[in-house]
């Protein structure tokens, strides 16, 4: 399962966050650890190189996106090659909605199309939808291509 | 994190304001001056390019916003605006109150009379975003119905996701022919939209979704490779308990074709699922399905490659020939430019070289590149590998590596370091020097507590464990608490230097390191160094004279605890030519173990009243009292080095002790021995609930029944159990303590005694439950006066030969060891057949003999085919019984067992034995 998807800023701000079966009260604690991980190893990171950790049975794949970074944290069958599917997903459709790799701002001006993109790949921690091009048809309510 | 957040907004619109009130400043001075501004502005529009949208969003204004959507001209875009907004704060963890939400998608549902399908895609979202409540969701299902059955397929899709999201049981009876319909339906999207709710909504109405296999098994078929994907992730769930069912479905899908990675990898957890399933029915010795999972080895994604490599990696028993491909694409993974391949190979091999260290070899040199990986949890996964299957002469070479290594990683990489280290250097004692220095010099350096105290148990074990390491291991710690920051392993290391110090070959080299602290530390450590001076001054007497000089010293202090000890240690040890009548060696008095749980003394002295009569010790129960049954057991932690005091749950024993005695029946049995935890007779929600607790006496065995009445409408009096104890030859009842009344919900006891014959009889009893029952009026809470007699049976009990054991911890075994008379020492071997794993022949030995593991020896690592394990206890008589275990696995799973006691009388060592031979 999918646990959850995190969006920061560059000094670690939470922009979006999903979580997938975590409990409430655990969120806090997942939150400030991936900004930790983030804060730790992301400085000098070029976009979309992937990093991954894992502690316990959960593993963790994280990146950089122009001024953003993108945290997925999953377990079991999501173990760190799922997820860097998962994360691969993300980082295009995001690119797709905003035309290069965002600027907080910019990411911020496609808050809205962003968040559906996400509804669109990840579903209650499964994996929904895994190309950007569907994506992009789907989240303006027009069936894929290949249909 | 809420703070961080609000710190920059109010910063950028200061800034702002100063901004704008100095660009009027300028704009007026440079029209005075003639100023240029246009550099000024450019400045202006970059500062202001990084605001938010979503600067000063409130939540209030937001809701007063959300009224657009009751606007009888809908703005699509204004209202997607609005719900964007909405979506952001809810994703900031803001939240609504009740009657906010509930306004809010009120006002949400509105908008399904918009026709724009941005803004319909953006109402799916929000409706989920806000999980209305049970008694709101029946406003929005029509709606979402008709979009169900519209013929916009995306409509379909996303109103299945959103009502399987909301719904409840009742609701998904009435849309269930539909979902059925949509999981073949021939758009993916859509298909795709009502497996994944499949999968959601099993978890809550796993009935109704369980009936959709027939449609499930259509869509693994489907030519959509995301819909396959989906379909077989379904699949499995609804049929995972039933083995025949995914041995088929396995069976026909690694023949058939799988369309996507992700499937694939799905079938290959299924497949391997099987075949651990399968592992003890398989005759031939050919491995069922391994030829797929080795075919997948060649697929063209690196998913299914990994997926493969693992799953064959983690067969049972699997054999050097199967691993071998396996590693070999592992390998290659290890130079993979991508980190989350190097990760995931990295990972994989670690956990191989636990059980096959010589299959991973040959990647070491692809592996030892690793260690400057620039992801450290690569770096230390390789590491860690390449300390498990290094041999001894690469030792130098790869501690050489880490060195550098060590600088630039975190404390949580370093203590896994730390803990490979110490494991390495078990396995190659002669290389004890280069590692021990490598950990003394680690000690020096910078780090967490966590971490200082890795290093540090990592030493005390390796001077436990090696001989020759003692000395210098003494040293390094010596020289680490003339500058340790951290004062529980100040006091720890100094304790562990007064049991060890005093037996090296020169003592007096200890002393100043110890007496430093004296002078240096704060009282804790003071107080520490003080006993671990007085421990050398008992245990060696050419120190004696001068270690009294420097407690003398200490007299003098400014803590009293400090001086308490240092009077104490004075007297007791004979200062001043002081005669000390202790009955026993004054040494034995102060350090040696009490061997009494700490909490029974607490118990005990917290009783005992002020009186003439002295407090004796000796009067303290010594049983480490076991929890209930109904309750679960902390999982044990692993073994530590200095290792944390063994800890007690409270006791009951004294009260037992109180109760038991009260009764005038058993109050000549003498000193209770033992009590037993509680064993269930009855099973849990019956009409009576019954459990015994075993007490022992030396002559004597008194079985305590606790009975509960559980039926509101009954009395139960005259309440006895009636016992067979046919197979229980050696006992013979003596008296009895019936219950006179047993009301609903108030628990009582009946008595039952027994006198044995043999020193450590054993038996079994069954118990049929005897009592007068009368009908209680529930409205007046009045018993009629009549009743009936009736019988209840109960399950049967045991008593065993772990009941004559007390379970008391030594705090060091060898030392209590080599103390035992050899003469009493027993050996002999015992093969105990096929077992599950090594834990549990451990387990098993450990509960038939009743005793108290040591020094953490009951946990057996992962993947050992060896294990040691120290037992303490006292028999009944009160004789001191030690038993070492050895245990060792074959590839059958065969156990054999070495088991050696001594004990203060022979006759009891025999007797051990007998136990367990019988058991």
């Amino acid at each position: 399962m999918i646990l959850a998807v995190l969006f920061a800023n560059s000094v670690g701000n939470i922009l979006v966050e999903r979580f997938f079966g975590v409990p409430a009260e655990e969120r806090l604690h997942w939150r400030s650890f991936l900004v930790k991980l983030g804060a730790d190893n992301l400085k000098g990171v070029k976009n979309e190189e992937l990093l991954v950790a894992c502690h316990k049975s959960v593993y963790i794949v994280y990146t950089v996106l122009g001024d953003v970074s993108i945290f997925v944290v999953g377990k079991d069958e999501y173990d760190e090659l799922a997820l860097s599917e998962v994360i691969f997903v993300i980082t295009s459709a995001v690119k797709d909605v905003c035309g290069k790799p965002p600027t907080e701002r910019l990411f911020l001006d496609k808050y809205g199309r962003i968040c559906l993109c996400l509804d669109e790949i990840v579903w209650t921690g499964l994996l929904e939808n895994t190309e950007k091009d569907r994506i992009k048809r789907m989240i303006r309510l027009k069936p894929p291509t290949e249909f | 994190m809420r703070e961080n957040e609000d710190h920059p907004k109010l910063n950028v619109t200061h800034t702002r304001n100063i901004f704008l009130n100095f660009r009027n400043l300028i704009g007026a001075i440079g029209k005075a001056y003639r100023f240029n501004l246009s550099a000024l502005n450019g400045a202006f529009n970059r500062c202001t390019a990084e605001y938010s949208p979503f600067l000063g969003i409130e939540k209030g204004a937001v809701l007063q916003e959300a009224r657009v959507f009751n606007d009888p001209q809908l703005d699509p875009r204004r209202c997607s605006q609005v719900i964007t907004k909405l979506l952001y704060l809810l994703n900031q963890g803001e939240t609504f109150t009740k009657i906010e939400a509930t306004e809010v998608f009120f006002a949400v549902t509105k908008l399904f009379q918009s026709r724009d399908l941005g803004l319909r895609r953006m109402v799916y979202l929000i409706i989920k975003e806000l999980s209305p409540s049970a008694d709101e969701v029946i406003i929005v299902t029509s709606s979402l119905m008709k979009d169900m059955n519209s013929k916009t397929d995306m409509y379909r899709a996303n109103a299945i996701r959103v009502l399987c999201r909301i719904t409840d049981g009742t609701l998904l009876t009435q849309i269930e022919r539909y979902l059925k319909q949509a999981i073949v339906d021939k758009n993916p999207v859509v298909a795709s939209a009502a497996l994944l709710s499949g999968i959601h909504l099993l978890q809550t109405n796993p009935e109704i979704v369980k009936r959709w296999s027939n449609e499930v098994q259509e869509a693994v078929q489907s030519r959509a490779a995301l819909v396959q994907f989906h379909a077989l992730g379904l699949l499995h769930q609804i049929r995972q308990n039933d083995r025949l069912a995914v041995n088929k479905l396995v069976t026909s899908l690694t023949r058939g074709t799988v369309r996507s990675p992700l499937a694939q990898c799905l079938l290959i957890r299924y497949t391997s699922q099987v075949i651990h399933e399968s592992a003890g029915n398989t005759q031939t010795g050919e491995r069922p399905f391994y030829d797929y999972l080795e075919s997948c080895l060649r697929h063209k994604a690196e998913m299914v490659i990994f997926e493969a490599a693992k799953a064959i990696t983690e067969l049972n028993g699997v054999t050097s020939r199967e691993l071998t491909p396996a590693i070999t694409v592992l390998q290659l993974f290890l130079s993979s430019s991508k980190p989350v391949l190097r990760f995931a190979a990295v990972r994989t091999l670690n956990k191989v070289a636990m059980t096959h260290p010589m299959a991973v070899t040959n990647c070491n040199i692809d592996m030892e590149s690793l260690i400057s990986d620039q992801n450290r949890s690569i770096a230390t996964l390789a590491i860690t590998t390449l300390l498990k299957t290094g041999n001894e002469s690469s030792v130098d070479r790869l501690m050489k590596q880490i060195t550098n290594f060590m600088s630039d990683i975190a404390d949580e990489f370093k203590i896994v370091v730390v803990e490979a280290i110490r494991s390495l250097c078990l396995k190659f004692p002669l290389k004890y020097r280069t590692l021990m220095n490598f950990l003394s010099n680690i000690l020096r350096e910078e780090g967490g507590f966590e971490y200082k105290k890795a290093i540090v148990d990592s030493i005390v074990i390796l001077i436990r464990d090696i001989p020759d390491a003692k000395e210098s291991g003494l040293l390094h710690l010596c020289e680490f608490i003339e500058d340790c920051e951290f004062t529980y392993l100040s006091t720890q290391i100094l304790h562990f230097l007064g049991i060890e110090g005093p037996r090296t070959s020169d003592p007096s080299k200890y002393i100043r390191y110890i007496y430093n602290r004296v002078h240096l530390e704060n009282a804790m450590v003071r107080a520490s160094a003080v006993s671990t001076l007085a421990r050398f001054g008992a245990m060696v007497d050419s120190l004696k004279p001068r270690i009294f000089v420097l407690l003398r010293r200490c007299l003098f202090d400014s803590d009293d605890e400090v001086r308490d000890r240092a009077t104490l240690y004075l007297n007791t040890l004979g200062a001043d030519g002081a005669i000390v009548e202790t009955g026993e060696p004054a040494s034995d008095f102060l350090f040696e173990s009490l061997d009494i749980p700490l909490v029974n003394l607490e118990t005990s002295l917290k009783n005992y009243e002020p009186s003439d009569e002295p407090f004796d010790i000796s009067s303290v129960p010594r049983e480490v009292k076991v929890q209930p049954l109904t309750e679960k057991k902390a999982p044990s932690k692993k073994p530590t080095g200095l290792g944390a005091p063994l800890t007690g749950p409270a006791t009951t024993v004294d009260a037992y002790e109180r109760l038991l005695s009260s009764i005038p029946e058993f109050s000549g049995f003498g000193k209770l021995f033992k009590s037993s935890a509680p064993v269930e007779l009855t099973e849990a929600e019956t009409e009576y609930a019954v459990n015994v607790i075993k007490h022992i006496f030396d002559q004597h065995v008194v079985f305590q029944y606790n009975c509960t009445n559980t039926i509101p409408e009954q009395l139960l009096e005259n309440v006895n159990v009636i016992v067979d104890a046919s197979e229980a030859e050696e006992f013979a009842e003596v008296a009895s303590k019936p219950l006179g009344s047993l009301p609903y919900d108030t628990p009582g006891q009946t008595f039952l005694a027994f006198e044995k014959q043999g020193i450590a009889a054993v038996g079994k009893f069954s118990n049929t439950l005897r009592f007068i029952v009368k009908e209680v009026d529930p409205s007046t809470g009045e018993a009629e006066d009549d009743g009936v007699e009736d019988e209840y049976q109960l399950e049967d009990h045991e008593v065993v030969a772990a009941d004559y054991m007390l379970k008391v911890a030594v705090s060091n075994f060898r030392n209590a060891w080599e103390n035992m008379n050899p003469d009493s020492e027993r050996i002999d071997e015992y093969g105990l057949g096929p077992r599950e794993s090594l834990t549990e022949a451990v387990n098993t030995v450990i509960n038939l003999l009743g005793m108290q593991p040591c020094e953490g020896t009951e946990v057996v690592p992962s993947n050992s085919r060896s294990h040691s394990c120290l037992l303490s206890g006292v028999f009944i008589g009160n004789v001191k019984v030690l038993v070492r275990l050895s245990f060792g696995i074959d590839g059958q799973k065969e156990v054999a067992m070495k088991l050696a006691v001594r004990s203060d009388e022979e006759s009891i060592s025999d007797l051990i034995h007998e136990i367990v031979a019988s058991g």
